[in-house]
């Protein structure tokens, strides 16, 4: 259990942080304006007025939430090993009878507490607040919503401490963490029409092939949401929420792909982040 | 028992040889000083001990463990003083201590460990505010929890004034006579010369010597610097040189071949040279004090290298 001893003392160091408080101000902000604005202005997102739903509000709040997840982990991850290699506190930390393993998952654990922690709070909030705004609530589905963000990211501080693992300097980390952001959430919908229109003789086919759909689930937000319209199907009908897994016919389209792909994104980086970090001279 | 073992330990970063080729045994009970320049190889040493850098050859083993396949079990029964260590600026001193406490598993009064190490008052503070001095203790109180068989200390005096290096050195002590083996690293002889055993003095990744204090001193006595003018002289005439009897080292700078001799003859030095077919021009001959014998093993050649 000397991981925990890690993730205890990592959480700690966060909560004393003024960064930490600020992350939680920011996550009670943001909810609170984006069920705010669902609810008060939907035609600014193309709603109807006579539209609006606890449903709807649930995906719009999910639908920022992948996004917010992605930016907080990265602001509160990237440093994570790298940052304590650099300045040297590693020393004291494996001087200490921890494994590097054990360090690693301690780091993963207390890191990804901490925006699990401020996440819940701060959307429970905003869920709450909308739910005063609309009149009505609906309890299950918020705990399986904060419960599917909460490991969700839990996910991506695994991916951003992974990447930080792999190198002793916090530069090099920052560019990996901000890379991997750049290429798997905002570049990524590029990515599958480059090669379907490579593959197709440098033309656009009429019909996407299918295949692109399984393409389009890999960044972790896209799975996140698959999985959220997996665990609340009659919400996500009811919002209009929709993974483009309807239309064709393949094993893989169903929006559980989703756990799928979550499952690899802590998965992977985990064993390289350990590969990485436990072979290397500090 | 041996505390430390070190067999044919040598580690490699590239091209650079940080540590070549040493052996060394500390004993248990041991104060043990292990002196050079910076980026002797020290560190590196200590790393190794650690498991923070694995060796390219050879092999450590640290209380009976290997410090590779066993490092868990090794550092459990260390306290470690790392050099350029930085603590967690966030947590107080007794959070610190806490950490350490719980991560070997071990119960004891932090109070009391702080008192010693002279930072009582300071305990609920948080360490980024503390000076260099006040961190170095707080470590120096880390290392010290769970009364280890072995202590690690990677140039110790750091930061600390010359009261703060007493009392340091008055902690070593009081570790020692319960029966902790110490290991301690640093650049000045003075230090070593007050506390230690047995002193190893290490440049350029290589052993240099190995002795007591008291032998160390001795050999000074008899230790002599030849500098011998000479031309046409060549990598192959230094090793010759070298291999005479009494030699510990050879460098060829400036002009000058520079020998350090313990007790061998200044006569076959010479006549080993001229019959290698070097031409020598003329030689000077300097018997060194302790402090200068660490300086010629250690700075000098240090300069030839850069």
């Amino acid at each position: 259990m000397s991981w925990l001893a890690v993730a205890k003392k990592d959480f700690r160091d966060a909560v004393q942080s003024r960064a930490l408080w600020a992350l939680l101000a920011v996550f009670v902000f943001f909810s609170v304006i984006t069920t705010y604005a669902y609810v008060e202005v939907p035609e600014a997102f193309g709603a109807q007025s006579g539209e609006v739903s606890f449903a709807g509000m649930v995906f719009f709040l999910a639908g920022i939430t992948g996004l917010f997840v992605a930016l907080s982990a990265i602001v509160v991850c990237y440093k994570s090993v790298a940052g304590e290699r650099e300045l040297g506190s590693i020393k004291l930390l494996l001087g200490l009878p921890h494994t590097r393993g054990e360090v690693f998952l301690g780091k993963v654990v207390g890191r990804a507490a901490v925006i699990a922690v401020t996440l819940g709070i701060g959307l429970l909030i905003g869920v709450g607040f909308g739910a005063l705004l609309l009149g009505t609530i609906q309890v299950v589905p918020v705990v399986l919503f904060v419960m599917t963000a909460v490991l969700f990211a839990g996910v991506y501080a695994t991916i951003i401490v992974g990447l930080s693992a792999t190198t002793g300097s916090t530069s090099r980390a920052t560019t990996l963490a901000l890379g991997f952001f750049v290429v798997f959430e905002l570049a990524w919908d590029v990515v599958p029409l480059g090669v379907v229109y490579v593959a197709n003789g440098f033309s656009m086919p009429q019909q996407m092939p299918d295949w692109v759909f399984l393409v389009m689930q890999i960044p972790p937000s896209s799975a996140y949401f698959s999985s959220l319209v997996a665990l609340l199907p009659a919400f996500a009908d009811e919002a209009n929420a929709q993974t483009q897994a309807a239309g064709f016919d393949a094993f893989y389209a169903t929006p559980e792909i989703g756990f799928v792909v979550l499952a690899l994104w802590l998965i992977v980086p985990l064993v390289v982040g350990y590969v990485r970090f436990n072979s290397t001279d500090l | 028992m041996a505390a430390i073992e070190l067999e044919g330990l040598t580690k490699h970063f590239g091209d650079v040889v940080a540590v070549d080729d040493l052996d060394l045994t500390i004993e248990e009970g041991e104060i043990f000083g292990f002196l050079g320049p910076n980026g002797a190889g020290k560190s590196t040493t200590i790393d190794i001990l650690l498991d923070f850098t694995r060796p390219t050859a050879g092999s450590a083993t640290v209380l009976g463990h290997d410090a590779q396949a066993e490092s868990l079990a090794v550092r459990q029964r260390t306290g470690v003083l790392p050099d350029g260590y930085h603590v967690y600026d966030r947590l107080t001193g007794r959070q610190h201590i806490e950490f350490v406490l719980e991560s070997k598993a071990v119960g004891q009064d932090i109070d009391a460990l702080l008192e010693r190490v002279g930072i009582a008052e300071a305990a609920d503070r948080k360490a980024g505010g503390y000076s260099k001095g006040m961190t170095q203790r707080l470590v120096l109180a880390m290392a010290l929890v769970g009364d280890p068989d072995l202590l690690v200390l990677d140039e110790p005096s750091t930061g600390l004034d010359p009261n703060g290096a007493r009392e340091m050195r008055e902690i070593i002590r009081e570790e020692n006579e319960r029966g902790t083996t110490v290991f301690f690293s640093s650049h000045i002889m003075e230090q070593v010369e007050a506390i230690c055993d047995r002193v190893a003095i290490i440049n350029r990744g290589q052993l240099v010597a190995v002795d007591t204090v008291d032998g160390l001193r001795e050999a000074t006595e008899t230790a002599t610097t030849m500098w011998i003018s000479a031309a046409d002289v060549d990598e192959a005439m230094l090793e010759a040189v070298a291999d005479c009897e009494g030699v510990t080292n050879a460098v060829y700078e400036d002009g000058q071949v520079v020998v350090t001799l313990f007790g061998g003859s200044k006569y076959d030095v010479l006549k080993t040279l001229d019959s290698a077919g070097a031409t020598i021009a003329d030689f000077s001959v300097d018997e060194s004090s302790l402090e200068d014998l660490f300086v010629q093993y250690t700075t000098e050649e240090q300069e030839v290298r850069a």
